[in-house]
């Protein structure tokens, strides 16, 4: 394994590396533990001085990030505390779900590990939302927790150009802000605890998660951490970024459910739930899932009690995290805010499984922070559990978070070169979130280090789109989490079409897509094409069809003409029926019913959604310098609009048309200067940011004569 | 551009004179020059073409109509033409000086003059439709984004199914209703009614000043319908004499009446003239044979509405001076019967207040045409509010089969409605789902 290593690292470029076997999950085992560690130490050795990309954590944003940036081509560095817990689920043994399940899908068109992750560990795949509509389908699954971090540890290890390093970050390197360019730092690399040579890399990726200033609550209890059982982070991150960097930071919020042995636990009492019969792969490249659909394992469904009430009252004094002030999420509430904002009511608990072989549930609904012998006083109040035994006790965690306003859609650092951050320290919650805004953050960190022009994606096209923009012009008052509701463009940015809108572009214009995904998408897309070409050339009268068709229930004249593509947009008709009134032409794509039959009944809307989104598209492609001097810009503006700008700095003229306050007529006028600014530069390739591009060049060019090559 | 003017598209850039009709090419709306300019060599690099007509309120309105009833189209957003015209390359940096500021000016007019839209009644009555949808769709994303993990009360879909019903009926009655750009566009009909041998022909030469009707002492002279059309202040007015209500063998006198029933029904205004001599100088008992009688009139009528309705009491020169005097003071002081004009048509007596209050009366049917851009404005919102009932058909139509879809309906509805009232961010259908749902997850 090692040696298979060395040799791809020799490879120069990723599109030039074929991954084939890699990706199919059927073919790839994960290695078993002890040569895991081996590696590990072995890469520790194997580091180097100098990187192009450095990614700080191991969590969800973490190892997209590493993963995607060594994908595109960079030597990747990847930091964490410990490389045993790379890859963890901290918090919910589950992955997917109503809007998160989009992240997911899309994260695996652009190749990264969280789908097919999912598909090795999962255990409980159900779709939720499956009678609402394909726009608005969950894709999700309880996973086995080992079998999760197993995969993705595997993945990395054996990612060519990607390193992993255990050692905890001393400090962040920047350079002292340049004078011609007022506040703009360029970063240089990293210091770790235990070694004086800093490591220097031209991107550094922070995903430090809940561990920036991080505090870990137990009723009266509190001792600095970002997770239970690991070491706090140093506060030399936290100071670089706050003091050195001056960037604005919030204090958020968050917990997670105490762990009960699952066999202490009176299961009959609780309401059963199956998941679906035939499990649904995440990824695109999956044609079925790990778990055999008899293996899976069932959930259970409780409700709490008056007495659980009673337990968050009596404890209320002993409890530290609930009486803070500081912003949790909404919809991830702790059991004591839950009942606190609404009384007298019950509330759901979900009690999941941990893994094949695990001995806990997970009691999904159940967070808190009260002391521990509270805690088994309170989950006994639920009658399944009643004699239950915590295994773990739940606590509470307050972390800092940057806010997020601060950063380009490329999740850069706006008044830092090469800074990117990802996941919870931008102030969402959730593991698809983290991962979503970690490969992008990879991605970017990639792109700046390879001299690449950044890469945005728009929230016309795709969720993490909508995620990222939401983040950067809008910022964050509590974890933001992601719901299909926050998608202007939901039914066309559906699960099923996650590939055709973003697999092509990851590989054409990102480059973090392996050639084998890439010619899986193309043929998707074809095949699409010329099947939905064949739908529309197959036409019968009315009559015809249904007397091909007996029992369809058509309202037009029997003697209009009508397609079969136009057939599919009915309720009750499926691919397969079309198929077999012509099998000639429609069995040969037999494989793609369901996709067709969701593009046939969408087409018409998603066609409506099209003009809107292009004019969207057009005014992002029209960028806003990040240094403007809105005050000083000779426009006519208003003072407040000029405010406006100046506070969020809308980096295309798209976003600045959705902030609130900015009238048309200030969208006219910068519109104008972006128009002189760009005729200025004519000739130059990338117009996205094209002050930064200039004083890229001329960075590159003292940074390459400063280091031998 | 063809579908409007009942020919082909005229040869790029070249101004032709056309006929402009309805979508349907039925009615025409005017005459006027049209212009085709093909891609790319117009204002905003897209295909064109331009309607120039004449600047009446009324033809501008029907045009406007006539072009919102063409599906994909819309009226422009402020600046969208300049706007596109940059986006694509069209405008150059000198070309556009200015131009933001012209049309800051002409958003800010617009800005005001929607405020004072939307202070009144009829903006109460849109920021009251705004945030019932706002409601339903918060509830139909309430269902999809959190009813698999979390108890969300039973039949809150059934609740938004009962609002959007309500709300489209809601808006399509008022669509119906406020046809006030079609009455300028085709004249208010003003319809005179009342008993035979009341003066109904009188009021209709003497209102157009010649003898459109014959007039006769006997009862039951008119038999068809007579019209005439007037300019009442600036108004279009089209002004029917109706036969006298009254039950007759004879055959074509019923017909007459039956004639006369209909176009009371269909009336924007009506005049019911009543003789002054039959009414008693009680003042009680004249409102109650004039309440008497106008629901006799009216009767044809749905739902008779007085307030669509002016009481003209006739031969005023009958009666004596003091009589006269006494049924005026009364008639101004009671309440509960729509105005009250005393005249005579013989001697021309109160004739003048009489036109006034009619001037009124048509004058609120029609609008205030006075600042053109209401109109304007109001076509607008004509055309937000058909989309949006519309969009919410969608609703209806998806409801069982594809939430999504349907969510996407009512989405488009608020969104048209948004347009009116102001814009709706997803954050704010966010609040709504945490107040009324216990959401955990």
């Amino acid at each position: 394994m090692a040696a298979s290593m060395k040799s791809c690292s020799l490879v120069n470029t990723f599109r030039g590396c074929e991954q084939s076997a890699s990706h199919m999950l059927t073919k790839k085992r994960p290695l078993p533990w002890s040569v895991l560690s081996l590696l590990s130490r072995r890469a520790a050795h194997l580091a180097r001085q100098q990187y192009d990309v450095i990614v700080v954590g191991g969590g969800h944003a973490g190892t997209e990030a590493a993963a995607a940036a060594a994908r595109v081509g960079a030597e990747t560095l990847l930091v964490t505390q410990k490389i045993q817990t790379i890859g963890a689920l901290s918090c919910n043994p589950s992955l997917g779900g109503v809007g998160k399940g989009q992240l997911v899908k899309e994260v695996d068109a652009l190749d990264g590990l969280c789908g097919r992750a999912g598909d090795w560990a999962g255990i409980h795949f159900t779709i939720l939302n499956r009678k609402k509509g394909p726009a608005v389908w969950g894709p999700r699954a309880q996973l086995d927790r080992q079998r999760y971090r197993e995969f993705i540890q595997s993945e990395l290890l054996s990612t060519p150009r990607l390193t992993v390093l255990e050692g905890s970050v001393e400090e962040l390197l920047v350079t002292e802000p340049n004078p011609e360019e007022p506040g703009h730092h360029r970063v240089t690399g990293i210091r770790l605890a235990n070694r004086s040579q800093p490591i220097t890399a031209s991107s550094v990726v922070l995903t430090t998660g809940t561990f920036l200033s991080g505090a870990l609550f137990m009723g009266q209890t509190m001792s600095p951490g970002g997770r239970f059982g690991d070491a706090p982070s140093s506060a030399g991150l936290s100071h670089t970024l706050r003091e050195r960097l001056g960037l604005r930071t919030g204090r958020l919020r968050t917990g997670t459910p105490p762990r009960i042995v699952k066999d202490s636990v009176d299961l009959c009492q609780a309401e059963l739930h199956l998941p679906d019969t035939h499990p649904t792969p995440f990824s695109f490249l999956n044609k079925h899932t790990r778990c055999k659909p008899e293996e899976q394992l069932p959930c259970h469904l409780t409700t709490t009690t008056p007495g659980v009430e009673r337990v968050v009252k009596e404890s209320l004094h002993l409890n530290c995290h609930i009486q803070q002030d500081t912003k949790g999420p909404r919809y991830c509430p702790s059991i004591e805010s839950r009942v606190l904002r609404f009384p007298g009511r019950s509330h759901q608990v979900w009690l999941e499984p941990e893994g094949l072989t695990s001995d806990l549930l997970y009691p999904q609904g159940l967070s808190m922070t009260m002391p521990p012998d509270m805690q088994l006083r309170l989950i006994r109040e639920i009658p399944a559990l009643r004699r239950a035994e915590i295994h773990t006790p739940g606590y509470g965690v307050q972390y800092d978070f940057v806010c997020p306003t601060q950063l380009s859609p490329a999740l850069q650092v706006k008044n830092t070169q090469g800074l990117f951050l990802a996941g919870q320290i931008n102030g969402t919650t959730g593991y698809e979130e983290a991962a979503a805004q970690g490969l992008w953050a990879g991605v970017n960190a990639a792109h700046w280090a390879l001299s690449l022009p950044p890469v945005a994606l728009s929230r016309t096209e795709s969720y993490i789109g909508v995620l990222i923009d939401d983040l950067v012009c809008r910022g964050v008052t509590e974890p933001y989490r992601m719901f299909t509701s926050r998608a202007e463009f939901r039914t066309s940015l559906r699960p099923d079409n996650a590939d055709l809108r973003l697999t092509l572009k990851g590989s054409e214009e990102v480059g973090c897509v392996s050639s084998l995904r890439y010619r899986e998408a193309v043929r998707v897309r074809d095949s699409l094409q010329d099947a939905l070409a064949a739908l529309h050339a197959l036409t019968l009268s009315t009559n015809k069809w249904r007397n091909k068709l007996p029992g369809l229930q058509m309202s037009e004249n029997k003697n209009t003409l009508v397609t079969a593509g136009e057939l599919l947009q009915y309720n009750h008709v499926s691919f397969e029926m079309l198929a077999s009134v012509f099998p000639e032409s429609l069995s040969p794509y037999a494989e793609f019913s369901q996709r067709l039959k969701i593009e046939a009944v969408y087409k018409p809307y998603c066609d409506m959604q099209k003009k809107e989104i292009e004019r969207i598209q057009r005014e992002e492609n029209m960028s806003l310098p990040q240094d403007l001097d809105y005050f000083s810009l000779p426009v006519s503006l208003s003072q407040e609009v000029r405010e406006i700008l100046d506070r969020v700095r809308p980096s295309t003229l798209g976003s600045a048309t959705r902030l609130q306050g900015i009238t048309p007529a200030a969208v006219v006028n910068l519109l104008r200067y972006v128009h002189a600014t760009n005729a200025g530069l004519k000739g130059r390739t990338h117009t996205n940011q094209p002050e930064r591009k200039e004083e890229r060049d001329e960075e590159r060019c003292a940074r390459n004569a400063s280091l031998p090559q | 551009m063809a579908g409007l003017t009942r020919s082909s598209l005229p040869p790029p850039r070249k101004a032709l004179l056309r006929c402009i009709t309805d979508a349907k090419g039925k009615e025409v709306l005017d005459r006027g020059l049209v212009l085709w300019f093909p891609a790319p060599h117009s204002f905003t690099g897209e295909d064109s073409v331009e309607f120039h007509i004449h600047g009446g309120t009324a033809v501008i309105t029907a045009v406007l109509q006539a072009l919102g009833s063409v599906p994909g189209m819309r009226p422009a957003e402020a600046g969208e033409f300049t706007r596109r015209a940059f986006q694509a390359g069209k405008l150059g940096l000198t070309e556009v000086e200015g131009l933001g500021d012209l049309i800051h000016a002409e958003t800010e007019a617009q800005r005001r003059q929607a405020l004072r839209q939307m202070s009144g009644d009829l903006g109460r009555l849109y920021q009251n439709w705004s945030h019932k949808l706002k409601r339903c769709l918060a509830h139909v994303e309430a269902f999809i984004d959190f009813s698999e993990d979390e108890l969300i009360e039973d039949g809150v879909l059934n609740q938004v199914d009962t609002s959007v019903c309500h709300l489209q009926a809601e808006m399509e009655r008022h669509l119906k209703d406020e046809r006030k750009g079609e009455r300028l566009r085709s004249g208010v009909q003003v319809v005179i009614a009342g008993a035979t041998n009341a003066g109904k022909s009188s009021l209709l030469n003497t209102l157009c000043q010649r003898p459109a009707a014959i007039v006769s002492p006997m009862a039951g002279t008119t038999r068809d319908i007579v019209e005439t059309a007037l300019d009442i202040g600036g108004f279009p007015v089209l002004l029917s004499d109706t036969a006298g209500l009254r039950d007759s063998p004879d055959v074509v006198e019923r017909e007459g009446v039956r004639r006369a029933r209909e176009r009371v029904e269909q009336a924007d205004l009506t005049l019911v003239v009543v003789d002054c001599a039959h009414l008693l100088t009680d003042a009680q008992q004249a409102v109650d044979v004039l309440q008497t009688h106008l629901m006799c009139v009216l009767s044809s009528q749905e739902q008779p509405e007085t307030d669509r309705c002016l009481l003209v009491l006739n031969k005023s020169d009958l009666l004596p001076e003091c009589e006269r005097q006494k049924l005026d003071r009364e008639m101004r002081r009671v309440s509960g019967l729509p105005p009250v004009c005393l005249i005579s048509c013989h001697t021309n007596d109160g004739l003048q207040d009489f036109l006034t209050v009619l001037h009124s009366s048509v004058k609120t049917l029609c609008g205030d045409p006075l600042s053109g851009a209401p109109t304007l404005t109001q076509a607008r919102h004509r055309a937000h509010l058909q989309q949006c009932v519309a969009a919410l058909a969608q609703y209806k139509r998806h409801r069982d089969t594809d939430l999504a879809l349907a969510a996407e309906g009512v989405r488009l509805a608020l969104t048209s409605l948004g347009r009116i009232t102001g814009r709706v961010a997803a954050e704010e259908i966010l609040d709504i789902i945490f107040k009324d749902f216990c959401i955990g997850k």
